[in-house]
Protein backbone atom coordinates (compact mmCIF):
# COMPACT_ATOMS: atom_id res chain seq x y z
CA UNK A 1 0.00 0.00 0.00
CA UNK A 2 1.04 3.79 -0.89
CA UNK A 3 0.63 6.62 0.84
CA UNK A 4 -2.18 9.13 0.49
CA UNK A 5 -2.42 10.71 -2.90
CA UNK A 6 -2.04 14.11 -3.61
CA UNK A 7 -5.17 16.11 -4.79
CA UNK A 8 -5.90 16.04 -8.46
CA UNK A 9 -6.20 18.80 -10.16
CA UNK A 10 -9.10 19.74 -11.94
CA UNK A 11 -8.21 22.39 -14.08
CA UNK A 12 -6.22 20.10 -15.91
CA UNK A 13 -9.60 17.64 -16.81
CA UNK A 14 -12.53 18.06 -18.92
CA UNK A 15 -15.30 19.87 -17.60
CA UNK A 16 -18.41 17.50 -17.38
CA UNK A 17 -20.92 19.52 -18.01
CA UNK A 18 -19.62 20.66 -21.64
CA UNK A 19 -22.88 21.18 -23.83
CA UNK A 20 -20.74 21.20 -27.44
CA UNK A 21 -20.40 17.35 -26.08
CA UNK A 22 -24.28 16.62 -26.47
CA UNK A 23 -24.25 12.89 -25.16
CA UNK A 24 -23.11 15.04 -21.70
CA UNK A 25 -26.27 17.14 -21.32
CA UNK A 26 -28.12 13.97 -19.48
CA UNK A 27 -25.45 12.20 -17.96
CA UNK A 28 -22.77 14.93 -16.22
CA UNK A 29 -23.80 15.16 -12.68
CA UNK A 30 -24.94 19.31 -11.80
CA UNK A 31 -23.82 19.19 -8.03
CA UNK A 32 -20.04 19.98 -6.85
CA UNK A 33 -18.02 16.65 -5.97
CA UNK A 34 -17.34 16.04 -2.66
CA UNK A 35 -13.73 16.34 -1.63
CA UNK A 36 -11.79 14.72 0.76
CA UNK A 37 -8.20 13.17 1.98
CA UNK A 38 -7.89 9.97 0.93
CA UNK A 39 -8.35 6.83 2.60
CA UNK A 40 -7.24 3.29 2.47
CA UNK A 41 -10.24 2.62 -0.05
CA UNK A 42 -8.80 5.03 -2.62
CA UNK A 43 -5.18 4.29 -1.85
CA UNK A 44 -5.17 0.44 -2.13
CA UNK A 45 -6.44 -0.55 -5.41
CA UNK A 46 -6.29 -4.01 -7.75
CA UNK A 47 -2.68 -5.13 -9.15
CA UNK A 48 -2.71 -7.61 -12.12
CA UNK A 49 -0.88 -10.61 -12.56
CA UNK A 50 1.29 -10.95 -15.94
CA UNK A 51 0.33 -14.61 -15.75
CA UNK A 52 -3.42 -12.91 -17.18
CA UNK A 53 -2.01 -11.71 -20.41
CA UNK A 54 -2.12 -14.12 -23.45
CA UNK A 55 1.40 -13.93 -25.73
CA UNK A 56 -0.62 -11.44 -28.37
CA UNK A 57 -2.48 -9.47 -26.27
CA UNK A 58 -0.55 -6.56 -27.52
CA UNK A 59 -0.44 -7.26 -31.06
CA UNK A 60 -4.04 -6.13 -32.55
CA UNK A 61 -2.48 -6.90 -35.60
CA UNK A 62 -2.56 -10.80 -35.00
CA UNK A 63 -5.04 -11.19 -31.85
CA UNK A 64 -8.23 -11.91 -33.63
CA UNK A 65 -7.10 -12.61 -37.25
CA UNK A 66 -8.26 -15.45 -39.16
CA UNK A 67 -5.40 -17.80 -40.87
CA UNK A 68 -2.60 -15.56 -40.34
CA UNK A 69 -4.62 -12.95 -42.48
CA UNK A 70 -3.52 -9.24 -41.35
CA UNK A 71 -6.26 -6.86 -40.48
CA UNK A 72 -6.39 -3.99 -43.49
CA UNK A 73 -4.60 -0.59 -43.03
CA UNK A 74 -1.23 0.39 -41.74
CA UNK A 75 0.32 -1.13 -39.10
CA UNK A 76 1.92 0.81 -36.35
CA UNK A 77 3.69 0.31 -33.18
CA UNK A 78 2.37 2.76 -30.17
CA UNK A 79 4.62 2.80 -27.07
CA UNK A 80 5.84 5.04 -24.04
CA UNK A 81 5.83 5.08 -19.98
CA UNK A 82 3.83 5.44 -17.13
CA UNK A 83 4.87 7.60 -14.57
CA UNK A 84 3.54 9.29 -11.16
CA UNK A 85 3.40 12.88 -10.95
CA UNK A 86 7.25 12.70 -10.00
CA UNK A 87 8.69 11.01 -12.72
CA UNK A 88 8.36 7.82 -11.18
CA UNK A 89 7.81 4.85 -13.37
CA UNK A 90 5.04 2.65 -12.12
CA UNK A 91 5.38 -0.90 -12.80
CA UNK A 92 2.82 -3.55 -13.03
CA UNK A 93 0.63 -1.33 -14.20
CA UNK A 94 -2.65 -2.46 -16.74
CA UNK A 95 -3.24 -0.70 -19.76
CA UNK A 96 -6.25 -1.66 -22.00
CA UNK A 97 -6.93 -0.20 -25.37
CA UNK A 98 -9.69 -0.25 -27.60
CA UNK A 99 -10.14 1.37 -31.07
CA UNK A 100 -11.70 1.80 -34.54
CA UNK A 101 -10.54 -0.85 -37.28
CA UNK A 102 -8.62 1.20 -40.56
CA UNK A 103 -12.52 2.50 -41.61
CA UNK A 104 -13.35 3.64 -38.23
CA UNK A 105 -15.60 1.00 -37.66
CA UNK A 106 -15.67 -0.52 -33.76
CA UNK A 107 -16.99 -3.94 -33.61
CA UNK A 108 -19.48 -3.50 -31.17
CA UNK A 109 -23.03 -3.87 -31.62
CA UNK A 110 -23.79 -0.31 -30.71
CA UNK A 111 -21.71 1.18 -33.66
CA UNK A 112 -24.07 2.19 -36.45
CA UNK A 113 -21.79 3.14 -39.09
CA UNK A 114 -22.05 1.84 -41.97
CA UNK A 115 -18.11 1.78 -42.71
CA UNK A 116 -17.34 -1.86 -42.58
CA UNK A 117 -15.99 -4.40 -40.28
CA UNK A 118 -12.64 -6.23 -40.59
CA UNK A 119 -12.92 -9.60 -40.30
CA UNK A 120 -9.60 -9.90 -38.93
CA UNK A 121 -9.89 -6.79 -36.41
CA UNK A 122 -11.21 -6.90 -32.51
CA UNK A 123 -9.51 -3.57 -31.78
CA UNK A 124 -8.62 -4.63 -28.17
CA UNK A 125 -5.36 -5.24 -26.39
CA UNK A 126 -3.76 -5.12 -23.02
CA UNK A 127 -0.54 -4.94 -21.51
CA UNK A 128 1.35 -4.85 -18.19
CA UNK A 129 4.06 -2.61 -17.82
CA UNK A 130 7.94 -3.27 -17.43
CA UNK A 131 10.55 -2.20 -14.44
CA UNK A 132 11.10 0.99 -16.37
CA UNK A 133 6.69 1.55 -16.58
CA UNK A 134 7.72 0.94 -20.73
CA UNK A 135 4.65 -0.38 -22.85
CA UNK A 136 3.84 -1.01 -26.69
CA UNK A 137 1.42 -1.99 -28.67
CA UNK A 138 1.26 -3.11 -32.49
CA UNK A 139 -1.61 -2.29 -34.34
CA UNK A 140 -3.51 -0.72 -37.08
CA UNK A 141 -3.90 3.07 -37.55
CA UNK A 142 -7.31 3.56 -36.41
CA UNK A 143 -9.43 5.62 -39.15
CA UNK A 144 -11.68 8.73 -37.67
CA UNK A 145 -14.96 8.25 -37.97
CA UNK A 146 -18.48 9.94 -37.83
CA UNK A 147 -20.92 10.39 -35.00
CA UNK A 148 -24.52 12.23 -34.36
CA UNK A 149 -23.47 15.57 -31.88
CA UNK A 150 -24.52 18.44 -32.72
CA UNK A 151 -25.20 16.97 -36.64
CA UNK A 152 -22.91 15.12 -38.00
CA UNK A 153 -19.54 15.75 -36.85
CA UNK A 154 -16.06 13.40 -37.26
CA UNK A 155 -13.89 12.19 -34.31
CA UNK A 156 -10.04 12.69 -34.66
CA UNK A 157 -8.20 9.89 -35.20
CA UNK A 158 -7.90 7.85 -31.22
CA UNK A 159 -6.95 5.01 -29.36
CA UNK A 160 -8.88 4.73 -25.89
CA UNK A 161 -7.01 3.59 -22.45
CA UNK A 162 -7.95 2.33 -19.29
CA UNK A 163 -4.96 2.12 -17.24
CA UNK A 164 -4.52 0.97 -13.53
CA UNK A 165 -1.99 2.06 -11.20
CA UNK A 166 -1.15 0.53 -7.56
CA UNK A 167 -4.46 2.33 -6.17
CA UNK A 168 -7.36 2.88 -7.31
CA UNK A 169 -7.55 6.46 -6.68
CA UNK A 170 -4.87 6.73 -9.63
CA UNK A 171 -7.66 5.14 -12.41
CA UNK A 172 -7.30 7.07 -15.37
CA UNK A 173 -9.69 6.15 -18.73
CA UNK A 174 -8.78 8.60 -21.72
CA UNK A 175 -7.92 8.74 -25.39
CA UNK A 176 -4.75 9.15 -27.20
CA UNK A 177 -4.69 11.49 -30.61
CA UNK A 178 -2.09 11.46 -33.40
CA UNK A 179 0.26 14.22 -34.15
CA UNK A 180 -1.20 16.34 -37.37
CA UNK A 181 -4.68 15.42 -37.61
CA UNK A 182 -6.69 18.07 -38.65
CA UNK A 183 -9.63 16.83 -36.72
CA UNK A 184 -8.08 17.59 -33.34
CA UNK A 185 -8.77 21.03 -32.83
CA UNK A 186 -12.93 21.51 -33.31
CA UNK A 187 -13.18 17.63 -31.13
CA UNK A 188 -15.77 19.28 -28.58
CA UNK A 189 -14.34 15.82 -26.78
CA UNK A 190 -10.77 17.26 -26.29
CA UNK A 191 -11.73 20.73 -26.09
CA UNK A 192 -13.84 20.02 -22.70
CA UNK A 193 -10.43 20.32 -21.32
CA UNK A 194 -9.91 24.03 -20.74
CA UNK A 195 -6.33 23.75 -20.40
CA UNK A 196 -4.19 24.02 -23.40
CA UNK A 197 -0.46 21.99 -22.03
CA UNK A 198 -3.11 19.60 -20.65
CA UNK A 199 -4.79 18.97 -24.06
CA UNK A 200 -1.79 19.17 -25.94
CA UNK A 201 -0.10 16.29 -23.77
CA UNK A 202 -3.24 13.56 -25.19
CA UNK A 203 -1.51 14.00 -28.59
CA UNK A 204 0.81 11.47 -29.55
CA UNK A 205 4.15 11.78 -31.45
CA UNK A 206 5.70 10.37 -34.76
CA UNK A 207 8.82 8.86 -33.27
CA UNK A 208 11.35 8.83 -36.53
CA UNK A 209 13.94 6.95 -34.43
CA UNK A 210 11.79 4.27 -34.01
CA UNK A 211 10.66 3.91 -37.45
CA UNK A 212 14.51 3.27 -38.62
CA UNK A 213 15.00 0.65 -36.50
CA UNK A 214 11.38 -1.47 -36.95
CA UNK A 215 9.97 0.22 -40.65
CA UNK A 216 6.79 0.65 -39.03
CA UNK A 217 5.65 4.15 -38.15
CA UNK A 218 5.69 4.72 -34.00
CA UNK A 219 3.93 7.31 -31.93
CA UNK A 220 4.92 7.73 -28.22
CA UNK A 221 2.63 8.11 -25.53
CA UNK A 222 4.10 9.16 -22.50
CA UNK A 223 1.00 8.51 -19.54
CA UNK A 224 1.30 10.67 -16.12
CA UNK A 225 -0.99 9.24 -13.31
CA UNK A 226 -1.44 10.40 -10.03
CA UNK A 227 1.79 11.17 -7.17
CA UNK A 228 1.16 10.17 -3.48
CA UNK A 229 2.51 12.03 -0.44
CA UNK A 230 5.08 9.90 0.55
CA UNK A 231 6.92 10.80 -2.75
CA UNK A 232 6.45 14.28 -2.36
CA UNK A 233 7.90 14.41 1.01
CA UNK A 234 10.95 11.93 -0.20
CA UNK A 235 11.44 14.92 -2.95
CA UNK A 236 11.15 17.67 -0.36
CA UNK A 237 13.94 16.67 1.89
CA UNK A 238 15.99 15.95 -1.12
CA UNK A 239 15.52 19.76 -2.01
CA UNK A 240 16.26 20.51 1.61
CA UNK B 1 22.26 19.06 -4.16
CA UNK B 2 19.10 17.67 -5.95
CA UNK B 3 16.50 20.28 -6.61
CA UNK B 4 12.57 20.21 -5.59
CA UNK B 5 11.19 17.84 -8.28
CA UNK B 6 8.61 19.46 -10.22
CA UNK B 7 4.96 17.82 -9.67
CA UNK B 8 3.82 16.94 -13.21
CA UNK B 9 -0.05 17.28 -14.62
CA UNK B 10 -1.82 14.18 -14.55
CA UNK B 11 -2.92 13.31 -17.50
CA UNK B 12 -6.17 14.50 -18.60
CA UNK B 13 -9.35 12.06 -18.76
CA UNK B 14 -11.45 11.83 -21.65
CA UNK B 15 -14.63 9.73 -22.08
CA UNK B 16 -14.49 6.13 -22.34
CA UNK B 17 -17.14 6.10 -25.32
CA UNK B 18 -20.17 4.03 -26.22
CA UNK B 19 -17.69 1.40 -27.13
CA UNK B 20 -15.60 0.91 -23.61
CA UNK B 21 -16.92 -2.69 -23.27
CA UNK B 22 -14.56 -3.65 -26.08
CA UNK B 23 -11.53 -3.00 -24.06
CA UNK B 24 -12.69 -3.70 -20.75
CA UNK B 25 -14.81 -6.27 -21.41
CA UNK B 26 -14.79 -7.68 -24.24
CA UNK B 27 -16.47 -11.53 -23.60
CA UNK B 28 -19.49 -9.94 -22.45
CA UNK B 29 -19.74 -8.76 -26.01
CA UNK B 30 -19.20 -12.01 -27.58
CA UNK B 31 -15.42 -10.86 -28.92
CA UNK B 32 -14.22 -14.44 -28.34
CA UNK B 33 -10.86 -15.83 -28.10
CA UNK B 34 -8.68 -12.57 -27.73
CA UNK B 35 -8.59 -12.64 -23.71
CA UNK B 36 -8.98 -15.87 -21.89
CA UNK B 37 -11.21 -13.76 -19.35
CA UNK B 38 -12.99 -10.50 -18.72
CA UNK B 39 -11.08 -9.05 -15.49
CA UNK B 40 -13.48 -8.75 -12.70
CA UNK B 41 -16.39 -11.18 -12.92
CA UNK B 42 -16.23 -12.58 -9.78
CA UNK B 43 -14.91 -9.78 -6.94
CA UNK B 44 -13.86 -12.32 -4.76
CA UNK B 45 -13.11 -16.04 -6.55
CA UNK B 46 -11.83 -18.47 -3.74
CA UNK B 47 -14.81 -17.59 -1.81
CA UNK B 48 -17.65 -19.47 -1.30
CA UNK B 49 -20.94 -18.71 -3.00
CA UNK B 50 -23.41 -18.76 0.25
CA UNK B 51 -21.38 -15.82 1.79
CA UNK B 52 -22.18 -13.16 -0.72
CA UNK B 53 -24.74 -10.82 -0.76
CA UNK B 54 -26.12 -9.27 -3.85
CA UNK B 55 -26.61 -5.43 -4.48
CA UNK B 56 -28.64 -4.35 -7.30
CA UNK B 57 -29.60 -1.08 -9.02
CA UNK B 58 -30.02 1.30 -12.15
CA UNK B 59 -28.01 3.97 -13.15
CA UNK B 60 -30.55 7.05 -14.29
CA UNK B 61 -29.79 9.48 -16.46
CA UNK B 62 -31.64 13.11 -16.46
CA UNK B 63 -34.65 12.02 -18.12
CA UNK B 64 -34.75 8.80 -15.34
CA UNK B 65 -33.80 6.64 -18.19
CA UNK B 66 -32.41 3.94 -17.08
CA UNK B 67 -28.60 2.80 -19.03
CA UNK B 68 -27.21 0.06 -20.24
CA UNK B 69 -24.20 1.03 -22.56
CA UNK B 70 -22.00 2.06 -19.44
CA UNK B 71 -19.41 -0.06 -17.16
CA UNK B 72 -19.68 -0.14 -13.95
CA UNK B 73 -16.21 -1.12 -11.29
CA UNK B 74 -16.05 -1.59 -7.74
CA UNK B 75 -13.57 -1.68 -5.43
CA UNK B 76 -13.92 -3.06 -1.81
CA UNK B 77 -12.39 -5.33 1.34
CA UNK B 78 -12.92 -8.14 2.36
CA UNK B 79 -15.24 -9.00 5.28
CA UNK B 80 -12.77 -7.92 8.14
CA UNK B 81 -12.03 -4.69 6.07
CA UNK B 82 -8.98 -5.85 4.81
CA UNK B 83 -7.98 -4.65 1.69
CA UNK B 84 -5.85 -6.80 -0.62
CA UNK B 85 -4.68 -6.34 -4.29
CA UNK B 86 -5.72 -10.13 -5.24
CA UNK B 87 -9.17 -9.75 -4.84
CA UNK B 88 -12.16 -7.31 -3.93
CA UNK B 89 -12.16 -5.85 -7.20
CA UNK B 90 -15.25 -6.54 -9.91
CA UNK B 91 -16.62 -4.78 -12.97
CA UNK B 92 -19.87 -4.87 -15.06
CA UNK B 93 -22.71 -4.03 -17.19
CA UNK B 94 -26.73 -3.50 -16.32
CA UNK B 95 -28.47 -6.12 -18.14
CA UNK B 96 -29.97 -4.58 -21.46
CA UNK B 97 -33.53 -6.23 -20.60
CA UNK B 98 -33.96 -4.89 -17.52
CA UNK B 99 -31.16 -2.43 -17.10
CA UNK B 100 -30.54 -3.23 -13.36
CA UNK B 101 -27.07 -4.98 -12.75
CA UNK B 102 -26.47 -7.21 -10.01
CA UNK B 103 -23.15 -7.41 -8.05
CA UNK B 104 -22.95 -10.60 -6.09
CA UNK B 105 -20.12 -9.92 -3.23
CA UNK B 106 -18.61 -10.43 0.60
CA UNK B 107 -20.10 -8.00 2.76
CA UNK B 108 -16.69 -5.62 3.57
CA UNK B 109 -15.89 -4.92 6.45
CA UNK B 110 -15.17 -2.21 8.95
CA UNK B 111 -11.86 -0.98 7.97
CA UNK B 112 -9.06 0.58 9.75
CA UNK B 113 -8.03 3.78 8.24
CA UNK B 114 -4.62 5.58 7.54
CA UNK B 115 -5.20 8.11 9.81
CA UNK B 116 -6.25 5.73 13.10
CA UNK B 117 -10.13 6.48 12.28
CA UNK B 118 -12.38 3.74 11.53
CA UNK B 119 -14.54 3.86 8.18
CA UNK B 120 -18.02 1.99 7.99
CA UNK B 121 -18.65 -0.41 5.50
CA UNK B 122 -18.51 0.51 2.17
CA UNK B 123 -17.78 -0.15 -1.36
CA UNK B 124 -16.10 2.28 -4.05
CA UNK B 125 -18.27 2.29 -7.32
CA UNK B 126 -17.23 3.90 -10.54
CA UNK B 127 -19.40 5.01 -13.37
CA UNK B 128 -17.37 5.46 -16.73
CA UNK B 129 -19.45 6.25 -19.78
CA UNK B 130 -20.51 7.90 -23.05
CA UNK B 131 -21.15 11.28 -21.87
CA UNK B 132 -19.12 11.69 -18.35
CA UNK B 133 -15.79 13.25 -19.59
CA UNK B 134 -14.72 12.07 -16.68
CA UNK B 135 -15.51 8.58 -14.64
CA UNK B 136 -17.59 9.23 -11.70
CA UNK B 137 -17.04 7.81 -8.09
CA UNK B 138 -19.14 7.28 -5.44
CA UNK B 139 -19.58 4.90 -2.49
CA UNK B 140 -21.93 2.14 -1.63
CA UNK B 141 -22.82 2.52 2.16
CA UNK B 142 -25.20 -0.51 3.90
CA UNK B 143 -28.29 0.41 5.45
CA UNK B 144 -28.16 -1.47 9.13
CA UNK B 145 -24.58 -0.49 9.77
CA UNK B 146 -23.32 1.91 11.99
CA UNK B 147 -22.61 5.39 10.01
CA UNK B 148 -22.30 7.61 12.76
CA UNK B 149 -18.72 7.60 12.84
CA UNK B 150 -17.26 7.72 9.11
CA UNK B 151 -14.76 10.10 8.12
CA UNK B 152 -16.26 10.64 4.63
CA UNK B 153 -19.90 10.30 5.48
CA UNK B 154 -19.02 13.64 7.99
CA UNK B 155 -16.97 15.25 4.99
CA UNK B 156 -20.17 14.50 3.44
CA UNK B 157 -22.68 16.04 5.86
CA UNK B 158 -20.85 19.10 6.04
CA UNK B 159 -21.94 20.12 2.31
CA UNK B 160 -25.07 18.24 1.60
CA UNK B 161 -28.08 17.56 4.00
CA UNK B 162 -28.93 14.16 2.70
CA UNK B 163 -26.01 11.70 2.27
CA UNK B 164 -29.18 8.64 1.84
CA UNK B 165 -27.89 8.58 -1.88
CA UNK B 166 -24.70 7.12 -0.50
CA UNK B 167 -26.65 4.57 1.76
CA UNK B 168 -27.91 1.16 -0.04
CA UNK B 169 -31.40 -0.32 0.96
CA UNK B 170 -31.85 -3.77 2.63
CA UNK B 171 -34.55 -5.09 0.54
CA UNK B 172 -34.69 -8.65 1.91
CA UNK B 173 -31.86 -11.05 3.42
CA UNK B 174 -28.47 -10.17 2.16
CA UNK B 175 -30.22 -8.06 -0.42
CA UNK B 176 -29.83 -4.56 -0.89
CA UNK B 177 -30.73 -2.02 -3.49
CA UNK B 178 -28.12 0.96 -4.78
CA UNK B 179 -29.95 2.98 -7.76
CA UNK B 180 -27.88 6.23 -9.16
CA UNK B 181 -28.94 8.89 -10.15
CA UNK B 182 -26.63 10.94 -12.67
CA UNK B 183 -28.96 13.93 -12.28
CA UNK B 184 -32.16 15.92 -10.83
CA UNK B 185 -33.71 16.39 -7.46
CA UNK B 186 -32.21 12.54 -6.42
CA UNK B 187 -28.90 13.11 -7.99
CA UNK B 188 -26.13 11.02 -6.16
CA UNK B 189 -23.34 12.37 -4.15
CA UNK B 190 -20.32 12.12 -6.57
CA UNK B 191 -16.86 12.31 -5.21
CA UNK B 192 -13.30 13.94 -5.89
CA UNK B 193 -11.37 10.94 -4.75
FE1 LIG C 1 -13.87 6.22 -29.98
Amino acid sequence: MVEALIKRNLKTHPQLNFPDYKSSLLRAPKNKKISFSSTSTEISGPVFNKNILGKLDNDLTLNFSKNNILPVGHKIIVFGTISDQFANPIEGALIEIWQANAAGKYLHHNDSNTAPIDPNFAGCGRYITSSKGYYEFITIQPGPYPYQNRGIEWRPMHIHFSVFGKSFGQRLITQMYFEGDPLINSCPMVNSIPDEKAKQSLISTLDTSRYNTQKLLSYKFDIILRGTNQTFFENRKEGL
Amino acid sequence: MSDIKTVLDETPFQTAGPFLHIGCLPNAINIEGVFDNDLGVKPFANQHNDKFITITGSVFDGDGKALDDIMLETWQSDENGVYSPESGFARFVPNSLTKKFNLYTLKPGFINNIDGKTQSPHILLSISSRGLNMTLNTRIYFEGDDLNNDPLLSTAKNSRNDVSSLVAKKIDEDIYLFDIFLQGDKETIFLDI
